[in-house]
């Protein structure tokens, strides 16, 4: 069974439509990358994959059952989720809102409990940000935001993590470092992630690593193809979909996968 | 160890409100001196020992008494649920009275006045004019199907200025000999009648409107993460956020149809909760609680001992609490907030 499929889902803001007649599968254990230009509706589709929205024809299924059929609390068991943009109100510390991935766990009246932070410290771990536990999390980067959104994520110990652009505030470093973490999830956990990003190379940097990945392009409110980077990645599509000039580089380092990037060279 | 400390801290919640009820015995305008009150204290507790004089014992047990104790109970009330809108709408600038039910109380309470002018209909108004503007903010926010919550917020604000206006209006129409000095006299709140009747009226709705908050607290702390990111966490937004307004509502208007309008706690508490402890709600909830009741019981006795007549608590609230919120703000440097 995939671990999501999409069948010919529609939806429209209003009247304006923002996609029709989606048909998409995510296998178990592999990372989906959603890849389009700015305001495609890529996040609109996120969102219905959530269940935050509902598409106005078809449907999204998850573990073989309608989104809109699961209970919240059933849902956060299955799916979590990483914000692009995590707006910040009350100063809380770091280990507060980790903890919150905990919540599909607790009922109504209940807290979380031993068990539960212990739990969250393991994900904190996993995000590389031990050190920041204490700290209040206004004063963190937007950097090191979205490696707690990713410990919270964890915390919710779900089979899948749908990710909204993660690395659109990062660094050069901390970019890496996002990337490392999500490869290794995926390897050694069995993960299954769903990201949308602009960056081409992040797709090329999972398959340059040897992990399953499928890359969805989304074109002019349908999906334009599907299938791995390396096939869908190539000069000829990004001309079609960003109007720019690139060239696909590939070398082999130290006998390891053939490693390929892209570089954009100008509009046109 | 965390544990233990969880227990003391617990204990210093509840010790504090009693220490200043018990305090409050012994201040007032009848010239009581510290061994006729324990004499009344302790006849009334053993049984045993010299029967006080009449006019003391009641004194203390049937108006000093029951005074501090709602006091307690109206400040609880309104910094809780000052504390958990503010998590709901993830607005530090939020107060209790944010969805209207002040000024609907009021409006009530206004109306009572002119109709009946007398206690239990005042009450009876303030409490159901009270819910009745949070009802109707509630609906105003819905014309949107998924109510977002700014869309409640800006229905409280459209509810509060009508019936602002409608209070305005009914002090226009009042007799200026009669009612509308009743009416000032309200809006600025007062435990001045306070008995153990109106314990027991305000009691049902104030307890169960903060132990419904105390029990769902962690929810707050998840909600105020912002709609979408509650959801994903698993959480039900509408019904949640449903039963955490109709808690805060039911606690506000329980303390404000028998205190009048009490400014100042449901805002300003809150923060110097968050300055002290954090803004976990898991421990700002009861922390609030404990601060609001403290702080009501010692404005309340300086209202009574300050001067001859009674100053209204509204007045009281602000011009004790801002200079010490000012000083806790200077001394923390602002908490944490940036």
């Amino acid at each position: 069974m995939n671990a999501i499929s999409i069948e010919k889902a529609s939806f429209a803001y209003d009247d304006v439509p923002v996609f029709t007649d989606i048909d998409l599968a995510i296998k178990k254990g592999e990372i989906f990358c959603l890849f389009g230009p700015n305001g495609c509706g890529k996040t609109t589709l996120l969102n219905n994959i959530l269940g935050i929205l509902k598409p106005l024809t078809g449907k999204v299924s998850i573990e073989g059952r309608d989104v809109s059929m699961y209970h919240p609390r059933d849902l956060a068991k299955l799916m979590a989720y990483v914000p692009q943009t995590h707006e910040k109100t009350f100063p809380y510390r770091v280990c507060e809102v980790v903890l919150m991935g905990r919540t599909p766990y607790t009922t109504l009246f209940s807290s979380p409990g031993k068990e539960d932070y212990a739990i969250s410290e393991a994900a904190l771990a996993a995000a590389g940000i031990s050190h920041l536990r204490d700290r209040i999390y206004t004063t963190l980067s937007g950097g090191e935001t979205q490696l707690v959104m990713l410990a919270r994520a964890l915390a919710q110990e779900a089979p899948l993590i749908v990710m909204d652009e993660p690395a659109s505030h990062l660094d050069f470093r901390h970019e890496l470092l996002l990337l490392e973490t999500i490869r290794d999830l995926v390897a050694d956990k069995g993960l299954t992630i769903i990201i949308t990003t602009h960056s081409p190379n992040h797709a090329f940097y999972f398959e340059n690593h040897g992990l399953p990945v499928t890359i969805a392009v989304m074109h002019e409110k349908k999906i334009l193809s599907t299938g791995p980077p390396a096939e869908i990645l190539c000069e000829e599509n990004m001309r079609k979909i960003f109007d720019v000039d690139s060239r696909v580089f590939s070398h082999a380092e130290k006998n390891e996968n053939i490693m390929r990037y892209i570089v954009p060279l100008g509009t046109r | 160890m965390i544990f233990k400390k969880k227990h003391i801290l617990y204990t210093l919640l509840v010790i504090a409100p009693v220490v200043c009820i018990f305090i409050s015995l012994f201040l007032g305008r009848y010239p009581l001196t510290g061994e006729n009150i324990i004499q009344v204290i302790w006849h009334s507790l053993t049984g045993s020992g010299e029967a006080p004089l009449k006019v003391h014992s009641t004194i203390v047990t049937e108006i000093r008494l029951p005074r501090a104790i709602l006091g307690s109970l109206v400040g609880a009330s309104l910094a809780v649920s000052g504390t958990a809108l503010q998590g709901l709408f993830r607005n530090p600038l939020v107060s209790s009275g944010m969805l209207g039910v002040s000024s609907g109380a009021g409006f009530g309470a206004a109306l009572a006045i002119i109709l009946f002018n007398n206690l239990p209909s005042i009450y009876l108004f303030a409490f159901l004019f009270g819910i009745a503007a949070v009802a109707l903010s509630y609906f105003i926010g819905r014309i949107y199907k998924t109510t977002p919550a700014i869309m409640l917020v800006l229905g409280g604000v459209i509810v509060s200025s009508v019936f602002s206006a409608l209070l305005s209006f009914a002090k226009y129409i009042a007799d200026p000999y009669e009612d509308l000095p009743s009416i000032v006299f309200w809006l600025m709140g007062s435990l001045a009648s306070a008995s153990y009747r109106d314990i027991m009226v305000s009691l049902v709705p104030m307890t169960l409107g903060m132990g419904a908050i105390f029990l769902v607290r962690w929810r707050i702390n998840v909600l105020s993460m912002g709609d979408r990111e509650a959801r994903s966490l698993g959480i039900d937004i509408r019904g949640n956020r449903l039963l955490v307004i109709a808690a805060a509502t039911l606690a506000t208007a329980g303390a404000v149809c028998v205190a009048g309008i009490v400014g100042w706690i449901g805002l300003v508490i809150p923060h110097i909760g968050r300055i002290i402890a954090g803004n976990d709600n898991r421990i700002l909830v009861p922390v609030s609680m404990s601060l609001g009741a403290c702080f009501l019981v010692i404005i309340d006795n300086l209202g009574r001992v300050i001067s001859g007549g009674e100053i209204p608590l509204s007045i009281l609230t602000a011009l004790v609490g801002g200079p010490f919120f000012v000083y806790l703000l200077k001394k923390t440097k602002g908490g944490s907030w940036q």
